[in-house]
């Protein structure tokens, strides 16, 4: 019950408001929710539809193909790849984090990095059609070719003011020294991933991936390294 | 149901069952980690949706016109911008929110400022940018990103 009341701070504190308003002022209680009514319906009408285009982008945009025909890619093609990366994807800003990383470490430009990461953080398909929905078609398309010149002349003015020496990017570690697995806790979205396709090495705990302390021999390296780029959030590097 | 709402739904359902029929296993699948996703975000949209009925009940729209409307259109920009950088709620459930605002007299700037910055300026989960980025690309992409959610909600006031 707690742990309910805890994850949802503000249903609670709004529901608490709701029983205490219909209990002092019931009129005023009935004409809140009289009020909310029609944001209901609107959003009943459009949570169907974000609710299946992500599944399909998430099931049918081919990401790893994307991520991993990154490093040549440069030019005006780069920065089409990254737009896309970005808006084609999932989830809060942090979750590209790791990814990007991945991706300078690859060798793609600071600029397409700053594309993505802003791409991934404005420009989100589904949510495009739910703030037509609530703002209108106009506000939305407006926008959208604001935020995209916006993040062209962002990603120009960073590569300016930022080299690739000014980030940390850790040391590609030679494989055969290798000793163990490090899970960044918090970008692993619990996935189950790893666990399913190596069982003996990794279980998830309370939505969390572990790493099952052991020593590795080459083979093991190897395998680890496919699960390494299988993880969805790339949560997972070699300590 | 408007128009566009209901074009989306034929579009939608065109490529669901093109889906289906190219891959079933496939798209259901990612159907189950969808609604994972929406299962951790239903709590703070009935919140917000609810929440909303109370805004509009207890401040009234001469107030909102005043505060976020055309008088005091930059500070309250400014400010919405500030307030947009440090909160982290999903967009998703940010744009019934601004909605209700500007139905309800708000200017469209002070509303474009805020849903940009709080997608694109992270003050929250700004140290975990610092150490995955350094402090140099951290700093200046966010103070960038900033600056720009400003010239882009200016500009969608100029235009609209
Ligand atoms: S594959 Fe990645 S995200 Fe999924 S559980 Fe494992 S570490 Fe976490």
């Amino acid at each position: 019950m707690i742990e309910i009341i805890k994850k949802n701070k503000l249903l609670t504190a709004v529901s608490l408001a709701y029983v205490f308003l219909f209990m002092a002022m019931p009129d005023k209680a009935y004409l809140s929710v009289k009020n909310s009514m029609y944001y209901i319906i609107e959003m009943l009408e459009i949570m169907p539809v974000i609710f299946i285009l992500t599944s399909i982008i998430e099931a049918w945009v081919p990401k790893e193909v994307i991520i991993n025909g990154f490093g040549e890619k440069a030019g005006i093609k780069g920065i089409i790849f990254s737009f896309l990366l970005g808006s084609f994807s999932a989830g809060p800003i942090y979750a590209a984090f790791p990814i990007c990383k991945m991706l300078l470490k690859k060798g793609a430009s600071i600029a397409n990095v700053v594309i993505i990461l802003s791409a991934w953080a404005v420009i989100k398909v589904p949510m495009l059609a739910n703030e037509a929905k609530f703002l209108g078609p106009n506000f939305m398309g407006l926008r959208w070719i604001l935020t995209v010149m916006s993040i062209l002349i962002i990603s120009y003015l960073m590569t300016v003011f930022v080299k690739k020496e000014d980030i940390p990017i850790g040391e590609e570690k030679s494989l055969s020294k290798a000793t163990g697995i490090d899970i960044k806790e918090q970008y692993c979205i619990g996935c189950g991933l790893c666990e399913k396709l190596m069982p003996q090495h990794f279980k998830v705990i309370d939505k969390k991936a572990k790493w099952k302390e052991s020593t590795l021999n080459d083979t093991q390296i190897n395998e680890l390294k496919a699960i390494i780029d299988k993880c969805p959030v790339k949560a997972i590097d070699f300590r | 149901m408007d128009i566009f709402t209901a074009s989306l739904w034929g579009i939608t359902g065109a490529a669901f069952i093109a889906a289906l029929v190219k891959d079933k296993q496939k798209t259901f699948n990612s159907i189950k980690m969808a609604r994972g996703m929406m299962k951790n975000m239903i709590g703070e949209i009935v919140g917000i949706l609810f929440l909303i009925g109370l805004i509009l009940t207890f401040i009234p729209p001469e107030v909102i016109k005043n505060i976020l409307g055309e008088s005091n259109l930059f500070i309250s920009t400014v400010i919405s911008a500030l307030v947009g950088s440090i909160t982290l709620i999903p967009a998703f459930v940010a744009f019934p929110l601004v909605g209700s605002f500007v139905d309800a007299g708000a200017s469209i700037v002070p509303a474009v400022a805020f849903l940009t910055t709080l997608t694109m300026v992270g003050i929250v989960t700004f140290p975990l940018e610092k150490q995955e980025f350094g402090l140099k690309f951290a700093a200046i992409r966010n103070a960038l990103s900033f600056v720009f959610a400003l010239i882009i909600a200016l500009t969608m006031g100029v235009i609209m």
